[in-house]
């Protein structure tokens, strides 16, 4: 007889039994996202987006018996990857007062000549504002565009409503045009 | 009539996620209100900005640390920090369950290893789960400190094997997992070697830092080309210089610094040098005289033999027993007699601590004499939780822990 429930909740079920190779398949199947979440949230830190990646695997594969398959395996593997990311940003702000904000005003005083950035240079730069961004705002443009998680499910990974995600991804977008302004015609002209 | 503003629709809408007769609306005010359709190419050019974003591929190692991990664990379960901290006890070898029992005589002792077995267990939980990182934060606190090649802005990663290093203008802070904090002065370079639960160790190459620890002891370890030093709960200003020679002044609290076959236990205000080849010196107190110094320098490294020996202890003060006690197991014969009788004048040995006792460094005596001296070599007020958390670890040097005089004191 076929199982036809989904693959994430077989697998989820496995690794409740203690399946050693279940939990490598899920590592397996969400590792790149979660671990692009965590480079994006944190500017490009690679050594810091592993090591988020590494704690988030570790509480979900510790925690797994908790899960009551009440809601969507992957809206609590995300919840858990935005606290992650959200609480290790307040032990960095704890830490030392790092600068949060990026130097814009350097970017945008950039000569034109200079200011021509090829494609993945865009998108460096796009990640660089995107770490700008405050926690709140950064994780919900995360999740729509890493993740491609409706408005519906972003509101239950962050616990908000749906009004709420409209209005932080709409402020997200704003902030992102106004500080990467210089670069709209690089981006258009790609279309 | 356009009705009102649709701006904080936008996003919605871009995205399809307006029901039909929402989004008709938002549309059709649209074609009329410039003032929003501004708004909406922002918005759609912000759009197109996050959609640049491309997925990342994971690095391959970061199943191994996982897996590791997990190895430790009985998996799945309900990680309480009650488990971990039964955990952490078996697998790291914190001897405090044991360790209470036989101090069950000493009440204000056993009250606050309570307390301390209390905070333990509710900090398990986070503790364990921190303590799995494998790279360090790293603060830039002035000029340009490079990770391996690439300069630190406002903060870094250090990993297992990266160099941090810092030019005559930087400085800059390692967070060292949890536990404290290390401060790296200016012509300074240091790799991360290892940081695991049981074990956090840097190798300092040359330069100087700076570190402030709060942990258990023997969590926290500095290699240098001639010697280890082993934090046992403490602040400590540690310098290597070119030749590999290395210099360790302790602020507060106690750091061992040793090699394979000698170690020297030093106490805040003290300060202990090394030389490749030679291991530790003998430590001693800074503010002792200049002909003490210079003797006990000579004795160290330059074999100043019995020469050196006599001038050391006729400058020697009582605080100087530090230095003295250090003596008795590297000398012998005679002038480990001429080191007795010099430290028996200066701090009475108790009772049952006898002569022929010390001349065959009998560990029991030799430990129960340096316990009486302590007083007097510790400056700093010590508060009742550090007191008893050096009480517990201290039993680590009684009798019947140490296998030989010479494997703990040469």
């Amino acid at each position: 007889m076929i199982d036809e429930r989904p693959m994430d909740t077989r697998v989820v079920e496995s690794c409740q039994q203690g399946d050693r190779e279940s939990f490598r398949l899920l590592f397996e199947t969400h590792k790149d996202k979660v671990y692009s979440i965590a480079l994006y949230f944190f500017g490009g830190d690679a050594a810091l987006a592993g090591d988020i990646t590494q704690q988030v695997f570790l509480k979900l594969f510790t925690r797994i018996g908790q899960f009551r398959h009440q809601s969507e395996f992957t809206t609590w593997l995300y919840r858990l990857t935005t606290n992650t990311c959200i609480d290790e940003q307040r032990k960095r702000r704890r830490f030392r007062p790092f600068p949060e904000s990026l130097p814009y005003a350097k970017v945008n005083t950039l000569p034109a000549a200079e200011a021509r950035f090829m494609r993945l240079e865009i998108a460096d730069t796009v990640r660089d504002a995107i770490a700008g961004l405050k926690p709140k705002l950064r994780i919900a443009i995360l999740l729509k565009y890493f993740e491609e998680l409706s408005y519906e499910e972003i509101a239950q990974v962050l616990n908000c409503s749906k009004g709420t995600v409209a209005s932080r991804l709409n402020r997200g977008h704003r902030i992102l045009a106004q500080r990467l302004g210089h670069l709209r015609a690089d981006v258009l002209s790609g279309d | 009539m356009l009705g009102q503003h649709v701006n904080k629709q936008l996003s919605p809408y871009a995205h399809g996620e307006l029901p039909a007769p929402e989004a008709e609306r938002v549309s059709a005010h649209l074609e009329g209100c410039e003032r929003c359709r501004t708004e909406f190419a922002e918005i759609t050019y912000g759009i197109r900005l996050a959609e640049s974003l491309a997925l990342r591929s994971a690095p391959s190692n970061l199943w191994d640390g996982i897996e590791a991990a997990l190895s430790h664990e009985t998996l799945p379960q309900d990680q309480t920090a009650h488990h971990i901290t039964q955990e952490r006890k078996t697998r790291d070898g914190w001897r405090f369950g044991w360790r209470i029992s036989w101090l069950s005589g000493w009440r204000p002792a056993l009250a606050a290893s309570v307390v301390l077995l209390f905070v333990l267990g509710a900090g398990g939980g986070w503790f364990y789960l921190r303590s799995t990182r494998t790279t360090w934060e790293v603060a830039r606190l002035a000029g340009a400190p490079l990770i391996g090649a690439g300069r630190i802005n406002s903060t870094g990663r250090l990993g297992i094997g990266e160099w941090l290093e810092t030019d005559a203008n930087s400085r800059a802070q390692i967070k060292v997992a949890d536990i404290g904090q290390v401060e790296i002065d200016p012509g300074t370079r240091i790799r991360l070697v290892e940081t695991r639960l049981t074990e956090h160790r840097l190798e300092l190459a040359r330069g100087r830092m700076h570190a402030t620890i709060f942990a258990p002891p023997r969590l926290f370890f500095v290699d240098t080309p001639s010697a280890v030093a082993a934090d046992l709960g403490c602040a400590y200003t540690l310098e290597v210089d070119d030749q590999g020679r290395s210099l360790l002044h302790v602020t507060s609290g106690w750091v061992a610094f040793e090699t394979k076959d000698r170690e020297s236990m030093v106490p805040a205000g003290a300060a202990c040098s090394t030389q490749p080849g030679a291991g530790p010196g003998t430590p001693y107190f800074e503010d002792a005289s200049e002909l003490f110094l210079d003797a006990l320098s000579k004795f160290d490294f330059s074999g100043g033999g019995a020469d050196a020996v006599q001038i050391v202890l006729a400058e020697a003060r009582a605080r100087d027993t530090l230095t003295l006690w250090h003596l008795l197991a590297r000398v012998e014969g005679d002038e480990r007699s001429r080191v007795y009788e010099r430290l028996a004048a200066l701090a009475r040995p108790p009772a049952s601590v006898t002569r022929e006792g010390i001349m065959l460094l009998d560990p029991a005596m030799l430990y129960e004499w340096k316990a009486q001296m302590e007083p007097t070599w510790l400056t700093e007020s010590m508060p009742e939780v550090r007191r008893t958390w050096r009480k517990l670890w201290s039993d680590r040097d009684a009798p019947g822990l140490i296998k030989s005089a010479k494997d703990y004191l040469r």
